[in-house]
């Protein structure tokens, strides 16, 4: 233990004694390990994140604003999670103690007719869902699905997800943020600043949004964010959410006006032209290549599976074998998964028109085998809650994406050799050495949109592996440390399996200077991190936060 | 050496002015601002001169105020605030740098106006959502970086729409490119790579193009932006749907919000749309009394794949929407058939500017609520109106549902004759009054020019903070048009 007892105990005046802890068992349950899923990074095997010095569980602002002031007072480092997806959440160094936002659960307003929440740090999107749907809204699930939480993705991480196009990217969707600013200060962010409610994202005069977050946010390093308000968006189905079946074989049980096809095309291009028609019809919910995940040659029968309680993972061989199954994993070669829903039965009927005739345009088809009304249900409640996530981890117990080519729908598919082609070409050498799952080389999973209306498309090759052996763990570092060099003598910029290089490093902590250094400088404009260094100084003025944050001197 | 002869090193000669007449264009406008003559005026054309010159300027210490569309202005926000400063007029960047059809994004200087823009983008079968009739020459720049509203709610994904990439030169003179196009070394790489400028986020974990919107060009100057356009509609209907009453419209409205249908949706009350028709004060009085007191603007429109039947069915649902509100949805009210004001409303103003043809003049107060609480706030201004002799009737409002609804854009105008001193003087009044009014009702200043600023930020002390820290690491001498917002 490295805290001090007295500031120890300036902590625990904060939160109550109930309320913190420093005990090293329960503080080992805080790091997380980087063998598997610690997106994008590794995966390092038997290596974990620093232990913190304490865990608090801070139940209001206030409280997260004493503790942040008081870390600024004695030098510790902060870091914040809520539902802890990833590595992202977890200390870099010691010196670092760790707030677990999960008292802080509470959905503070449903603004009906406005068409927003206001929630707190711990609030999931499954719950923000259904508590939505009595009002007849939906929310944006970003990708990590429906068990994490709605606050992180809009204000500190990513945001994007298979609804975006309808249902918006959560930068997009978040309308106000309360925030402890890492120097102890609480600012709120839009109208809510002035005490108006929550209903405006920017101003008066230049918007502090945009020191929140860009693409992304700042991952923990810059204080706390303890409320934020979430656009809302039409829900045309009915509350609460009608479900049937046995977990994970679990279905939708709705009405005609909510209907989920896999779609299915003949060539990378009239993929592609596909999705810019739906973008400029602005037809679909949801719109995701999203059981890709399970690999182009295992998708089929994976449906099969996880459609069926009586089926598990050892039926897979049979399966592969039954005609139907790959005929339907030949129909879904180059596919993606679309939800429709009709506002009003004009609507659908519409909708269905449109979809029909952008099929007769670009010679796609609807995937005869996921019309039968079983596989119909469970796909169209995997498509609209996202709460399958456990079965990115299904093969091995470990995933983590690589490749991740974004961009328009063109950047990946046009020419005669597309770089979705060549990325899964390249994986499929590399599934023969034994250590990834062999799903055929293209496992790549993106969404359909990018952001509200679409716009951009986005391949994550999904690589699984069994972190929790040494030679598949070994071997997909191996892996991903030559797709990192494939795609930069290819010219398609830094691969998502390096992403968080320039942050954590293979000991689980910070990154060297020089390499950080290095990668950083790389980017496309590193004169944005020397003014990210400038708001870190000045904003962040006793060093509480980590890498994360990308800086150049 | 004098100014003139610094510029002209940095422009061509013919694009710096010292003449008292064209500085005192730039010294004044139409709102209450007190006028200050800047020193001189350059007019730049391309990001090197606009970075040459903010280096002299943080060399100089020359206050720079950046301009971009022509005049008339309105809301003080070009006026130097302070003596000794040299307008920096964006006018003269008239390229259209790219029309890309596929991703639907345009990419234009500073100087592009909507009727510069809008028939390239008709030849490429696609259109720019517009804010309600803007004059000929306001730059389009200027207006989405103004967080001016559009039409179309349903493709506001973020308040910001349809902008999207930027091109900032900032105070201290660094050149920074936001959204997709930080991504690479330039905008040809990418298109080399069929990449395009179309997500407004970044680079890195900055929206660095939330800093300069609506900053009254205080933290730097924008030398091009990218837009997201609209496919051209085929069919574009527009319908009425009258009501005596606001709360009725505001029930009606919600529906269409709440199913994301229709395109162009506002609220307009009788005068403000009376003005729009109305070509002279006299047509404009006789139409404020036959129009109804308010009305909802409803455009369909369809687009790409199967766009008749888009409009067809759209026209029945927002039909029943309307009947289950009471009211009914037409295509004409008197005075304007919908394919009149359709043209009217997409297309820029007649000259002079339509806001000014009722009386000469006007002010408006313009900020941002919900829709739920506007009739509060109709109900206030009124009452201010009333208490200080101003006709009621004359106020025009404009209700403008942003963000697909989740906001709403509240605009008075208040029509006078400004060369009538006395009436100028009583205008001012009721101006600061009302304003103060509806700042005290919960009205959110958003934009907050001359008098609202100090009212708007004492309202958020802390976003003035962290505001002040921005502004001291993007323009750290100060050189950015001093003097307003909260700097």
């Amino acid at each position: 233990m490295v805290l001090k007892r007295e500031i120890y105990k300036e902590f625990e005046n904060i939160v109550g004694a109930n309320n913190i802890s420093d005990d090293e068992a329960l503080l080992d349950s805080y790091r997380y390990p980087l063998m598997h899923t610690a997106i994008h990074l590794g995966p390092y095997y038997r290596v974990y994140t620093p232990r913190g010095e304490a865990v608090l569980l801070p139940g209001s602002a206030e409280e997260v604003q004493a503790i942040v002031k008081l870390c600024n007072k004695h030098k510790v480092r902060v870091k914040a999670s809520s539902t802890f997806w990833s590595a992202w959440g977890y200390p870099m160094e010691d010196n670092t103690i760790q707030l677990d936002m999960r008292r802080m659960n509470r959905i503070l307003e449903i603004d009906e007719k406005n068409m927003f929440a206001v929630v707190e740090p711990h609030v999931i999107g499954a719950t923000l869902q259904a508590e939505a749907m009595k009002h007849g809204l939906n929310t944006h699930i970003h990708g990590p699905g429906a068990s994490c939480s709605c606050l992180a993705s809009a204000t500190a991480l990513n945001g994007l997800g298979p609804d975006t196009a309808y249902l918006g990217h959560h930068s997009e969707n978040m309308i106000g943020a309360e925030w402890v600013m890492p120097d102890g200060e609480m600012v709120r962010v839009g109208s809510v600043g002035s005490g108006l409610g929550w209903f405006y994202s920017e101003g008066p005069g230049p918007s502090l949004k945009g020191l929140i977050r860009g693409m992304v946010g700042s991952m923990g390093s810059m204080g706390v964010f303890t409320k934020c308000a979430i656009k809302l968006h039409p829900w045309p189905g009915p509350a609460p959410f009608p479900t049937d079946g046995r977990p994970p074989a679990y279905k939708a049980v709705l009405p005609d006006n909510l209907m989920s096809y896999t779609l299915g095309f003949p060539d990378w291009e009239a993929w592609a032209d596909s999705c810019y028609l739906i973008w400029e019809a602005g037809i679909g919910y949801v719109a995701h290549r999203q059981f890709n995940m399970f690999g182009r040659d295992l998708k089929g029968a994976m449906v099969r599976i996880l459609s069926d309680p009586t089926k598990t993972l050892g039926d897979i061989v049979e399966l592969l074998k039954d005609p139907e199954v790959q005929k339907m994993t030949e129909d879904m070669k180059r596919d993606y998964q679309i939800v429709l829903a009709g506002m009003t039965p004009r609507d659908i009927e519409w909708q269905e028109k449109v979809l029909d005739r952008i099929l007769e345009k670009t010679g796609g088809w609807k995937v005869e085998g996921m019309l039968e009304p079983n596989l119909h249900d469970w796909s169209l409640l995997y498509m609209l809650r996202l709460g399958h996530k456990n079965l990115n981890l299904v093969y091995g117990g470990g995933y983590d994406g690589c490749f991740g080519i974004g961009g328009t729908p063109d950047f990946a598919t046009t020419g005669e050799y597309p770089r979705v082609e060549q990325a899964t070409d390249f994986k499929k050498e590399w599934e023969k050495k034994g250590n990834i799952v062999a799903a055929g080389g293209d496992g790549m999973m993106g969404g359909i949109g990018g952001m509200g209306g679409g716009g951009m498309t986005l391949w994550e090759n999904f690589t699984h592996f069994d972190p929790h052996d040494k030679a598949s763990t070994e071997g997909t570092y191996e892996f991903f440390n030559a797709t990192s060099e494939y795609g930069k003598q290819k010219g398609w910029g830094p691969g998502m399996e390096k992403m968080n290089d320039y942050a954590r490093w293979t000991d689980g902590r910070t990154t060297p200077k020089e390499i950080r250094n290095k990668i950083l400088s790389a980017g496309g404009q590193p004169e944005a991190l020397r003014y990210q260094r400038k708001f870190y100084e000045t904003f962040n003025p006793n060093d509480l936060g980590d890498s994360y944050y990308r800086t150049l001197d | 050496m004098a100014v003139k002869e610094e510029l002209t090193g940095i422009v061509s000669p013919e694009n710096v002015s010292e003449n008292p007449e064209t500085l005192g264009a730039y010294s004044r406008d139409l709102s209450f601002a007190k006028p200050i003559q800047p020193k001189a005026a350059v007019r730049p054309h391309n990001v090197d001169e606009v970075q040459a010159l903010v280096a002299w300027a943080n060399k100089t210490a020359t206050p720079l105020v950046p301009v971009s569309s022509g005049p008339p202005r309105f809301h003080g926000d070009t006026i130097p605030g302070v003596p000794g400063a040299v307008i920096v007029d964006m006018s003269g960047m008239k390229n259209i740098m790219k029309i890309d059809r596929r991703n639907r994004v345009a990419i234009i200087e500073a100087g592009v106006t909507y009727p510069e823009l809008q028939p390239e983008l008709t030849r490429a079968g696609m259109r720019l959502t517009m804010p309600l009739i803007p004059r000929a020459n306001k730059s389009i720049v200027a207006s989405l970086l103004e967080r001016e509203p559009t039409l179309i709610p349903r493709q506001q994904w973020t308040i910001l729409d349809p902008l999207r990439c930027t091109e900032i030169v900032w105070g201290e003179g660094n050149v920074l490119r936001t959204g997709d196009a930080g991504n690479w070394p330039s905008m040809e790489f990418a298109f080399e790579r069929k990449q395009s400028a179309v997500g407004s986020g970044g680079p890195a974990q900055t929206d660095f193009y939330r800093f300069v919107s609506a900053a009254q060009g205080s933290m730097g100057i924008v030398t091009w932006i990218s837009v997201k356009c609209e496919v051209l509609p085929e069919p574009h209907k527009l319908y009425f749907v009258a009501a005596d009453r606001l709360e009725n419209l505001i029930d009606f409205t919600y529906k269409v919000l709440r199913f994301r249908f229709g395109d162009e949706l506002l609220i307009l009350n009788n005068t403000k749309l009376a003005c729009i028709i109305g070509e002279n004060p006299d047509q404009i009085k006789a139409l404020m009394g036959k129009i109804p007191s308010w009305v909802a603007l409803v455009g369909i429109a369809g687009r790409s794949i199967l766009p008749q039947e888009r409009v067809e069915f759209q026209e029945k649902d927002i039909a029943d929407m309307a009947q289950s509100s009471g009211l009914q949805m037409t295509a004409t009210i008197p005075g304007g058939q919908n394919g009149k004001v359709l043209d009217l409303i997409l297309n820029v103003s007649r000259e002079p500017y339509w806001k000014l043809t009722y009386r000469g003049g006007y002010q408006d107060i313009l900020f941002i609520t919900t829709l739920n609480r506007t009739p509060e706030f109709v109900k206030t201004m009124n009452s201010v109106a009333n208490a200080s002799g101003y006709p009621v009737n004359d106020i025009g409002v404009y209700l403008q549902p942003l963000h697909q609804g989740a906001s709403c854009h509240c605009e008075f105008v208040l029509p006078y004759d400004r060369d009538n001193l006395e009436e100028a003087a009583r205008m001012q009044q009721l101006f600061t009054r009302a304003s103060q009014a509806m700042v005290e009702q919960g009205a959110f200043f958003s934009r907050p020019y001359g008098i609202w600023a100090k009212m708007a930020y004492e309202r958020d002390t802390q976003t003035t903070r962290v505001l002040k820290k921005l502004k001291g690491i993007f323009d750290p001498n100060n050189i950015m048009n001093p003097g307003k917002l909260c700097f």
